[in-house]
């Protein structure tokens, strides 16, 4: 080829891409919902001109058509001065931009085109120049493509709350959720964070167990802190989970569906290490939990962050009165609800009916240790090691033997192995001394001894 | 009907006030004095000479990658101007405004992707025709000079593309410019944790990283420290030393290409000008379509709490954090490094062949060609095992290993010489025998005076070394991948190390010797230590913890 061709081809081809950027930039996502959604206004309006009677009023709605069909195209953002967010989800939710749908309500039942649910209250009490949308919704307010506003992608950690996972949102300001109207999942998932003891490991805000992680920031929990390898073995409704779908809600989720002695395997026969370790002491709750009680502990806990309650300004922030003990007419009422709230149950079992699972520490129905075992063998003995069944020990305690057993608990050293090559098991019972008013104390012991199954009076 | 004359229009307008006060000369009629004076009238067209030498021109003598260089310079210029209408460099503000420009900006996104590939493509362009300038001899007598400005002018561009990965302050550029300065404090004396830095009074508030930075780690100061010399300071001084290596290049007649008796010139314009301009062209419509058809990474934005794994530097530098594996950062990051500037500044002094002036030699210069390509191959390959080989914890895996699954840990390493520890020897020996074979490998071959059979040398190490292999192999010390890798490190520098020098250099003036050996030795030393580490576990040749030196 000439180079006089070769010039022609080339200039040719510099413009051919450049007219190509252009017109990819020009043809955004976002474009394609802004004019769907002006293109279905104004269809309905002329519908509705249609049935219109009177024709005043039949010409007013179709010039109102028109002039959605006539609509220019644009970014919209909504800027929270106090929040400090750009959100442009109202550039393909059109119909929740105040200022082009005062209403906020539209005829259409899907996204992006549907209104606001709840208007009158909930959107009333938080408007969106002062809230915004991402605030509550979480997602990428900043993005104008589906992928990446809705967050479910890699490199975003905070993807759109979804279901009664948005709950969690209340739980950052309101400091009353537990009454709050819509907020009834959230405040379902702090009881049964509660019930099930989840306390007795994990505190919030430190007040509660030292076994486990503090919880009071979980919401703010890194991804890359969470090795890919447990992410990868996070079961949901029998589903592994795909990369842009690694985000906090399901690993707080998958640890409450799946056991996660099997999210967590770590190295129980030192394959990797140089000392063996423990499988995720976590008991195993999906058999305890259903799936929707599930999703409301994740609802409560979505609300546990630290770094967006320190970005909401404390004007926008709601302190819940002082909580008060509440008050039993027996001591035995009162220590079963002492069991419950400090954790207890977490190992112990709810209402101590059976305890949980310690691996590799001595259990009911384990066969003796023999070196000679498959590794499968061992570990199937290893996993039926049990935290003590309360009622089974009551009656080789007196009142006194007890308080003094709860305030000294169990060091971890004392634990007894079942693999004697095997893992220390992680869990242990805790010192109580000093954490546990006297009253409380007294009344839980009492509670216990109530328990006690008479006929292994003898062993 | 009056008929439309195109000439006498064209020359009226030609004549005009106007035109002739912006353009010198008279109607174009593509006379050779047009043609010159086309050249030589234009303030940016007569850095070139008015006629050129045919052998200058042809494309598999240069491959036009100066100029596509500079072609890319202007690219980024340009694009990086467009972007710095909407970027600030605090950091809360600046990972919003890639997040705009991303989603929000015109042509945004478009417009970071081409500043993005177009950089990497300029790394490449430039290492690329560096190779070129040192396969062609073009270095030698007189443009020894232009090719240190050109040294520099790559070191520059290195930097450039450094400084620009900072500013997205995303995870992936507030890590990788973490690995790439905590070398600098590794620097000998000026850094906190080199070596002798106890002398100067060295502490990370005080040191070489300390002044990069401005702080103790990467924060807002260094967002604003990289933004101003990315934006102003480099370019400012690539622009100044790019004027200096075009008016040499003109000066020396433009091209290296060896004269022939009779040669007739040719015009640049257009001959010259329309190869440029194609060559440019072409480039820049591949740049384009790589950035509308490919992304530029962005993770989440930078946090200093979490740390990424595997934290990898730019794949420029990937090389030198390879070698963190096998070397202390005062070495990997600092010595080696500074060592490639000045040894390739160095090069045109000590290569006293004339030979192999503007066209490709590999039998006429084959020492300086071997040696140059095997530093080239080295560095390409320890590049290629930090992209792609090295995954988290900076384990090895292999391209078709998944990174989630676990590796165990490395075997622990030992140190031969050194007086704590797992050390074998004591470090008064470990000087003694290691300065007597640096010593040896520097001077051996210039004290053989004589011819030596090379691959008789060879062959008599690697079955020395293949008998050692296969009695550490019989008493169950090695594996057979062990003995593989002796085998080629120790063939390797034997060849590189030894037979080449001696049948080459050995001739040369002490001084010149002295300084090629101490290149080649380096080399060598970079490629034994490998060996060492890979085959024997070995941390350090020789650890010296007062004084926080360790070989």
């Amino acid at each position: 080829m000439s180079y006089r061709k070769l010039f022609y081809v080339l200039n040719f081809l510099l413009l051919g891409v450049f007219v190509w950027a252009v017109v990819k930039d020009n043809d955004a996502e976002w474009k394609t919902y802004q004019r769907t959604y002006y293109e279905k206004m104004a269809t309905y309006l002329d519908a509705q001109a249609g049935q219109q009677k009177d024709p005043a009023q039949a010409a007013k709605l179709r010039a109102q058509a028109d002039e959605y069909r006539r609509h220019p195209l644009a970014i919209k953002q909504i800027i929270t001065d106090g929040l400090g967010r750009y959100d442009r989800c109202i550039t393909c939710h059109v119909g929740m931009d105040e200022y082009e749908n005062p209403g906020m309500t539209t005829p259409f039942k899907t996204q992006p085109y549907a209104g606001h649910p709840d208007i009158a209250g909930l959107v009333k009490a938080h408007p969106f120049e002062k809230f915004g949308c991402t605030v509550c919704h979480e997602g990428q307010g900043l993005a104008t493509t589906v992928a990446d506003a809705h967050g479910w992608v890699t490199n975003w950690d905070r993807p759109m709350l979804t279901g009664v996972h948005i709950q969690g949102s209340c739980v950052k300001c309101h400091g009353d959720f537990r009454t709050l109207k819509g907020a009834e999942a959230a405040a379902k998932g702090y009881d049964l964070f509660h019930q099930h003891g989840c306390l007795g490991c994990h505190s919030i805000d430190g007040v509660g167990g030292t076994i486990s992680v503090d919880l009071g920031d979980i919401a703010d929990k890194p991804i890359p802190r969470i090795a890919p390898y447990n992410f990868l073995r996070v079961t949901i409704d029998g589903k592994h989970l795909e990369e842009k779908d690694w985000k906090i809600q399901n690993w707080i989720l998958g640890h409450l569906v799946d056991d996660p002695e099997y999210v967590t395997p770590n190295d129980p026969f030192a394959e990797d290490n140089a000392e063996p370790i423990a499988p995720s002491p976590m008991p195993d709750f999906s058999k305890e939990l259903t799936r929707d009680q599930a999703d409301d502990i994740v609802a409560y806990l979505m609300g546990m962050t630290k770094v967006e309650e320190d970005e909401i300004p404390y004007r926008y922030h709601v302190a819940a009165p002082p909580e008060k003990e509440p008050r039993f007419a027996s001591a035995k009422a009162h220590g079963k609800y002492v069991f419950e709230k400090y954790g207890c149950a977490g190992c112990h079992g709810v209402d101590a009916v059976a305890g949980r699972r310690r691996f590799n520490a001595l259990g009911p129905g384990q066969k003796d240790y023999d070196p000679k075992m498959t590794k499968a063998e061992l570990f199937a003995e290893m996993e039926k090691g049990r935290e003590p069944t309360l009622p089974d020990l009551m009656s080789g305690y007196d009142h006194d033997e007890l308080v003094a057993k709860i305030e000294q608990g169990v060091p971890p050293t004392a634990a007894k192995k079942w693999d004697p090559n095997g893992p220390l098991p992680v869990v242990y019972m805790p010192a109580w001394k000093g954490k546990i008013s006297k009253k409380e104390l007294d009344d839980l012991a009492t509670w216990l001894l109530s328990t006690a199954k008479q006929q292994n009076l003898g062993f | 009907m009056p008929t439309l004359d195109i000439d006498k229009i064209k020359q009226e307008v030609v004549d005009s006030q106007i035109w002739r006060a912006v353009f010198r000369g008279g109607v174009w009629s593509d006379t050779p004095r047009d043609r010159q004076a086309h050249i030589s009238g234009n303030v940016w067209l007569h850095l070139h000479p008015a006629k050129v030498r045919p052998r200058a021109l042809k494309w598999t003598y240069t491959w036009g990658l100066g100029g596509l260089s500079f072609a890319l310079f202007l690219l980024l210029a340009l694009s990086g101007v467009l972007l710095m209408f909407y970027y600030r460099p605090v950091p809360g503000l600046a990972f919003r405004d890639i997040k705009d420009l991303t989603y929000a900006v015109s042509m945004g996104r478009f417009l970071r992707n081409l500043h993005r590939w177009a950089a990497q493509a300029m790394v490449v362009a430039v290492i690329a025709h560096m190779v070129r300038v040192f396969l062609t001899g073009a270095y030698k007598r007189p443009r020894e000079f232009n090719w240190s400005v050109g040294v520099l002018l790559l070191t520059l561009t290195l930097f450039l593309s450094f400084t620009g990965y900072l500013l997205p302050w995303d995870q992936l550029a507030f890590w990788a410019v973490t690995v790439g300065t905590n070398m600098a404090g590794a620097t000998p004396l000026l850094g906190n944790s080199g070596p002798f830095s106890g002398l100067l009074g060295m502490h990370v508030n005080n040191d070489l990283r300390f002044v990069m930075l401005g702080g103790t780690s990467v924060g807002a100061n260094t967002l604003l420290r990289f933004y101003v010399l990315h934006t102003i300071a480099v370019p400012l001084l690539v622009g100044i030393l790019l004027i200096l290596h075009f008016w040499r290049v003109r000066k020396d007649s433009f091209s290296a290409a060896p004269y022939q008796a009779n040669e007739a010139k040719v015009d640049v314009w257009p001959n010259l000008v329309k190869r440029e301009y194609i060559a440019a062209v072409a480039l820049v419509i591949f740049i384009m379509f790589w950035a509308i058809t490919k992304s530029a990474p962005l993770e989440t934005i930078a946090d200093p709490n979490v740390t990424m794994n595997p934290e990898k530097a730019p794949w420029y530098f990937a090389g030198l954090q390879e070698m963190l594996v096998y070397f202390d950062p005062w070495l990997a990051g600092v010595l080696v490094p500074n060592l490639i500037i000045v040894g390739l500044m160095a090069v045109p002094f000590i290569d006293t062949n004339p030979k192999g002036v503007g066209y490709y030699a590999w039998k006429e210069r084959p020492f300086a060609i071997t040696m140059f390509l095997l530093g080239v191959v080295m560095w390409f390959s320890l590049m290629a095992m930090g992209v792609f080989f090295r995954g988290p914890n900076y384990a090895w895996y292999w391209p078709w290993e998944s990174w989630w699954t676990f590796k165990a840990a490395p075997p622990p390493t030992w140190n031969v010489f050194g007086p704590h520890g797992q050390a074998v020897l004591p470090l008064a020996l470990g000087v003694p025998v290691l300065g007597g074979l640096f010593l040896a490998a520097m001077l051996l071959p210039k004290l053989i005076q004589r011819d030596l059979n090379g691959w008789k040398v060879l062959g008599g190490v690697l079955l020395a070394t293949a008998a050692l292999g296969a009695v550490g192999a019989g008493m169950g010390k090695f594996t057979g991948t062990q003995v593989g890798f002796l085998l080629f490190f120790a063939g390797m520098t034997t060849w590189f190390g030894f037979v080449m020098p001696q049948r080459h250099i050995r001739r040369l003036d002490w001084a010149r010797y002295l300084v090629t050996m101490a290149l080649v030795v380096s080399t060598m030393g970079i490629l034994l230590k490998m060996g060492a580490r890979l085959c024997f576990n070995i941390k350090y040749v020789m650890t010296v913890p007062v004084v926080s030196m360790n070989i």
